[in-house]
């Protein structure tokens, strides 16, 4: 009986440490206590970090925001039970137990399954699996039987933003609504039209649902790549390069079709189509030796 | 051309403004050349055929401008729509006349069931053939506007005694269709700028990768004749909005109706033309041509694009069509206003305004709002790119696109466009509202995923020819342009220049023409069916195991054994092999597809009793460990097991897979459930007794794909048997085994059926899709 009393202690603990917070932080103390001493019925899933600034870990960061999700999504739903609950501790405060697990990487999760010891399989595969929520529900899933539905907190910028900006042009044109021939101006239609063909011709979308990183730095020698090696994918850099680029050939075009129709005196208008067909030849063959770097085999110059 | 005696004709004709005709001629000579040349000899000329074309014209009518004219505009076209045929053609030059890759198959098998039994037999056709034990509705679940054509072709030609096979027809119907995609470019581009830029838009478009992509001999598919029918309802479109007669808006709804027969993409025009009338209504452009046009387009292209099965009341139910119905609603609104204004006062229509046009705001707006929410956008930003459902993720069309893509497909032109959308918004008028829309939605989606490249190509070839031919326009022709006026003299940047600069431009669209034919001849032209590899000295080998195989299963399997492969091969084996298939490149059954994956991916009898329960006799892989083929079974094999997880996660763990480090690997350190899995065993049994290059220093088993000696050498069957293995063991099939074959059994295990339930989770219906080999294409070397 008194193992009982003891083990309803803690899971009224437990029970009052999650309400408070959905990730209960631990120490060493505390860890021993609640998760290896025996009498315990309930799943702990723990995720090891260093989230101190000194300790310069990115990825702790960005996987603690996803833990936090989990967590969150386990304690704000119907099903929340006290048979699994979410908990971290960092290098800083629980050394101890670091060493006691014989563990030096940082982020690691383990579960703490409620009957018996930890088996391989209760290491999170952090390297194969990623950290995304989504992917430690389907680990706990796996290990404990309880299905968590992974709810996001929307993310409000995205749209508020989108109002602001309607806001301001709605609030500019109103401002001016005596003089609204800006909006009959062709060229500022235009120049809109063009980025928007530049931006989308330029791979920007790509980008957006890829996310690739701006540019690639070679750890050992320090050299800054800024243009990806295959034609599979490319950087953030290499996609403005050839925004630019393309935009300069646009203006090439442009230029020279003004040259001949605008009347400017003659000398004016020679140095603007001179002017243009530099910038398509210059930076269409530009373009193209990118492109014969991207692509192997191409056998054109 | 230019000593020409009588330039006081000439010179009219070419300050009317159609001197960027003159521009086009000369290019489009080149490119014609450049391309049949390409075709046929392997290796490309420009500009080997010297001034054909200029002779032709100049002895016909120097006393008749307009006559002069249209025979040179007639004989650049034709050359266009030569040139587009002929460059579409290495294939068949190089291999033989075949249809082409996976889709097509299926569409070649579909008009030849159409040419046998006949139209209406077509339409109520039932596969039970395909997706075994549920078949297939054909008749009520493809566009039929391709075999129609085709059967068409075929029946037309069979009347007059010119007897093809139905196969012929298929293969080279696309590159026919490129002719008279050209020619309605040609006739769109007019319509929007002049006839010079009409006749460079068409040579773009004969020869432009981004098309010849989709439509080369042999690949039999919907976008060949769809991108015909695009161009021409727009022209038809066009056309109609400056005439404003019914006579042109029928034609462009007959035009739609065709496009609606042939491809799911009619789902662009439906929202591009509403999109016009809207913009041009906020322009304050609003006519009665405008009104006649779309009203008149609505209603007859609602009920004509009803009367095709696939599509049935999809036109008044699904959002996408929603735009379209939302303008009509508001372009009645706004003819009543006007109608209005012309009868009441001032006041009272005041009154009366407001209250429309509040109505009408908002109910455009909720229509937008659940557009956006529903429609379009959810559809092609979260569904297919985001969300990583394992089906679409796999097909590599539905990825987003580099711009290495972009200048891939399109070259010179994708930097050269929008100098044509400039000039078109600086000049604007009905139409070129148009072709700017059209160029800034197309753009969008092309961006998004690969395969809407196709949408894109034909208006950056229109808006390309627009910027060239308006450089052309004025730096051609110089001699004479300062001859006539003798005061306005100084106008002229001087010849200098102007030769310099038509000179550049020019070797600007040879680069073109030369880039265009390389990459038809390398990226595109390959059957995919019959495989081609080079020795280092050029000499070809011709792989042909994919048919060999086929054959043999045609040849020596009984005529309703069921053969179970991944999906990527159904439609050839329904095809060549004339066999039933569980699964094909209709990918319409996810969960029937995840029951083929898990069988892969388990162990053998594991395997065996899924194989049992469907029936199975034949199992047919792909195996290119030998030849060093990076397209085959062990490659995919990772979408088979996440396919397979996310039917039954149970069962399949895509982590069991790999080895404790995350890596996918064949030899001897890969995962063991990898090493014991059907896939596994299929592809290498007996394969470690192999030696696959000799005299090198490889073991025996080595992977030339993976490049690595196979981790299990000690392959034994229980349930299978292997029934053949093509010549570079290409293709294996196995034999599966009765249930008397089995060792002896007491009837207590006879009775074990498989316990677990099989749950179906519907996923949208794809529209086709193919496995692109690229990652072979651009690694896949014999040596």
């Amino acid at each position: 009986s008194s193992v009982l009393t003891l083990l309803s202690e803690k899971v009224t603990q437990m029970m009052e440490w999650a309400s408070k917070r959905s990730v209960i932080r631990m120490n060493g103390d505390k860890f021993r206590r609640f998760v290896k001493a025996p009498p315990r019925n309930y799943s702990v899933l723990i995720m090891f970090t260093a989230l101190q600034p000194q300790r310069q870990c990115g990825v702790c960061r960005q996987a603690d925001e996803e833990f936090q999700v989990l967590a969150n999504s386990w304690r704000y739903s119907s099903a929340f039970t006290n048979k699994v609950f979410f908990a971290s501790v960092d290098f800083d405060e629980g050394s101890d137990v670091f060493q006691m697990l014989n563990m030096n990487s940082a982020p690691t999760f383990l579960h703490f399954p409620s009957k018996g010891k930890p088996r391989k399989s209760d290491t999170y595969e952090l390297q194969v699996r990623g950290f995304a929520a989504e992917q430690l529900a389907r680990w706990v899933a796996d290990r404990t039987d309880v299905q968590i539905r992974i709810i996001r907190p929307p993310n409000y910028a995205g749209p508020l933003l989108l109002g602001f900006l309607l806001a301001a042009i709605g609030g500019l044109a109103y401002l001016r609504r005596h003089n609204l021939e800006f909006l009959f101006n062709k060229s500022v239609w235009a120049f809109s039209a063009l980025c928007f063909v530049l931006i989308m011709t330029s791979g920007q979308m790509w980008n957006h649902i890829r996310g690739p990183p701006y540019a690639h730095k070679n750890p050992s020698t320090g050299q800054v790549s800024y243009i990806h090696g295959s034609s599979q994918a490319q950087f953030v850099a290499e996609t403005h390069i050839v925004l630019l680029f393309n935009a300069a050939v646009t203006m090439g075009m442009v230029l020279l079709c003004e040259a001949a129709t605008s009347d400017m005196d003659i000398g004016k208008r020679k140095i603007m189509c001179v002017a243009g067909i530099g910038l398509v030849m210059l930076f269409f063959s530009w373009l193209l030796s990118i492109f014969r770097a991207k692509y192997h085999g191409y056998p054109y110059r | 051309m230019k000593s020409s005696p009588n330039k006081g004709v000439l010179l009219q004709y070419w300050l009317s403004g159609a001197l960027g005709g003159w521009g086009g001629t000369s290019d489009g000579k080149h490119k014609a050349s450049t391309n049949a040349g390409g075709s046929v000899h392997g290796n490309s000329r420009p500009g080997a055929a010297g001034g054909g074309g200029g002779k032709v014209g100049l002895s016909g009518g120097l006393t008749q401008p307009a006559g002069w004219q249209s025979l040179l505009s007639f004989s650049i076209l034709f050359l266009a729509c030569l040139a587009g045929f002929s460059s579409r053609l290495f294939a068949v030059i190089r291999f033989e006349s075949i249809i082409h890759e996976f889709d097509p198959w299926f569409n070649y098998r579909s008009t030849h069931h159409l040419t046998t039994n006949g139209f209406y037999e077509f339409l109520n056709w039932f596969d039970e053939r395909a997706w075994y034990p549920l078949g297939r509705i054909v008749g009520g679940t493809v566009y039929p506007g391709l075999m129609v054509t085709a059967g068409l072709i075929h029946y037309v030609l069979n009347l007059l005694h010119i007897t093809v096979h139905i196969r012929d027809v298929c293969v080279f119907l696309a590159p026919v269709f490129s002719g008279l995609t050209a020619i309605s470019t040609f006739l769109l581009t007019r319509e929007l700028w002049n006839q010079g830029a009409g006749l460079l838009a068409a040579c773009f478009i004969a020869i432009v990768p981004g098309y010849i992509s989709r439509s080369v001999a042999g690949s039999f598919d919907n976008e060949g004749i769809a991108i015909f029918a695009l161009q021409f309802t727009y022209y038809l479109w066009v056309k109609s909005v400056k005439t404003g007669s019914v006579f042109w808006t029928i034609g462009c709804c007959l035009s739609y109706f065709y496009m609606v027969s042939a491809w799911g993409g009619y789902v662009f025009i439906i929202n591009l033309i509403p999109l016009h009338v809207f913009v041009l209504l906020l322009m304050q452009r609003y006519s009665r041509r405008v009104y006649i046009a779309y009203s008149t387009f609505y209603i007859v292209g609602l009920v004509l694009s009803m009367q095709i099965p696939f599509v049935g009341f999809q036109p008044i139910r699904t959002s996408e069509h929603m735009a379209a119905a939302g303008v009509f609603a508001l372009l009645q609104a706004y003819a009543f206003l006007q109608y209005l204004k012309d009868r009441l006062t001032r006041q009272e229509f005041q009154t009366l305004f407001f209250l429309g046009v509040s109505l009408a705001a908002g109910m455009v707006f909720l229509t937008v709002i659940y557009l956006t929410y529903t429609g379009l956008y959810v559809r092609l930003l979260t569904c297919y790119a985001k969300i990583h459902i394992p089906i679409i993720a796999s097909v590599s069309e539905h990825q987003p696109t580099t711009w290495v893509s972009f200048f891939f497909d399109l070259h010179i032109l994708v930097c050269t466009f929008p100098a044509g959308l400039w000039f078109c918004i600086k000049n604007i008028n009905d139409e070129r509202v148009f072709v700017a829309l059209y160029a800034i939605s197309a753009v969008y989606f092309a961006g998004v995923m690969v395969r809407l490249m196709l949408t894109l190509t034909p208006v950056v070839c229109m808006l390309s020819a627009v910027a060239f031919s308006s450089v052309f326009e004025h730096y051609m022709g110089d001699d004479t342009k300062r001859e006539k006026p003798p005061e306005k003299a100084e106008e002229g940047l001087g010849p200098n220049i102007k030769s310099i600069v038509t000179m550049l431009m020019l070797m600007l669209l040879m680069m073109f023409a030369v880039h265009c034919t390389w990459v038809t001849s390398n990226a595109y032209s390959s059957p995919s069916v019959v495989l081609a590899s080079y020795n280092h000295d050029g000499t070809r080998n011709i792989l042909d195991d994919f048919r060999e195989a086929y054959y043999w299963l045609r040849q020596n399997t009984d005529e309703h054994a069921r053969v179970m492969s991944w999906w990527d091969y159904g439609y050839q084996i329904a095809g060549m092999a004339n066999r039933t298939t569980l699964v094909d490149n209709n990918t319409w059954n996810n969960s029937h597809i995840a029951l083929v994956g898990k069988a892969m991916s388990s162990n053998e009898s594991a395997a065996y009793q899924i194989m049992r329960s469907l029936d199975v006799d034949y199992v047919l892989i792909i195996f290119g460990g030998v030849i060093g083929y990076s397209g085959d079974d062990i490659n995919k094999f990772l979408w088979m097991v996440r396919i397979a997880e996310g039917e039954h996660p149970k069962d399949i763990r895509e982590s069991d897979y790999f080895t404790p480090q995350g890596e996918f690997r064949v030899d001897k350190a890969g995962s063991p459930t990898l090493l014991n899995c059907l896939m596994y065993k299929m592809s290498y049994y007996r394969f470690g007794e192999m030696q696959v290059r000799r005299g090198a220093l490889t073991p025996p088993g080595f992977d030339r794909t993976r490049n690595a000696e196979i981790g299990n050498k000690d392959i034994k069957f229980k349930h299978l048997e292997e029934a053949f293995t093509s010549e570079h063991w290409l293709v294996r099939i196995y034999k599966v085994k009765k249930l008397d074959n089995r060792e002896p059994l007491d009837h207590k295990l006879r009775s074990v059926v498989p316990k677990q339930k099989y749950t179906s989770k519907k996923v949208p219906l794809m529209l086709g899709g193919e496995f692109a080999l690229q990652v072979w294409r651009d690694s896949f070397r014999f040596s």
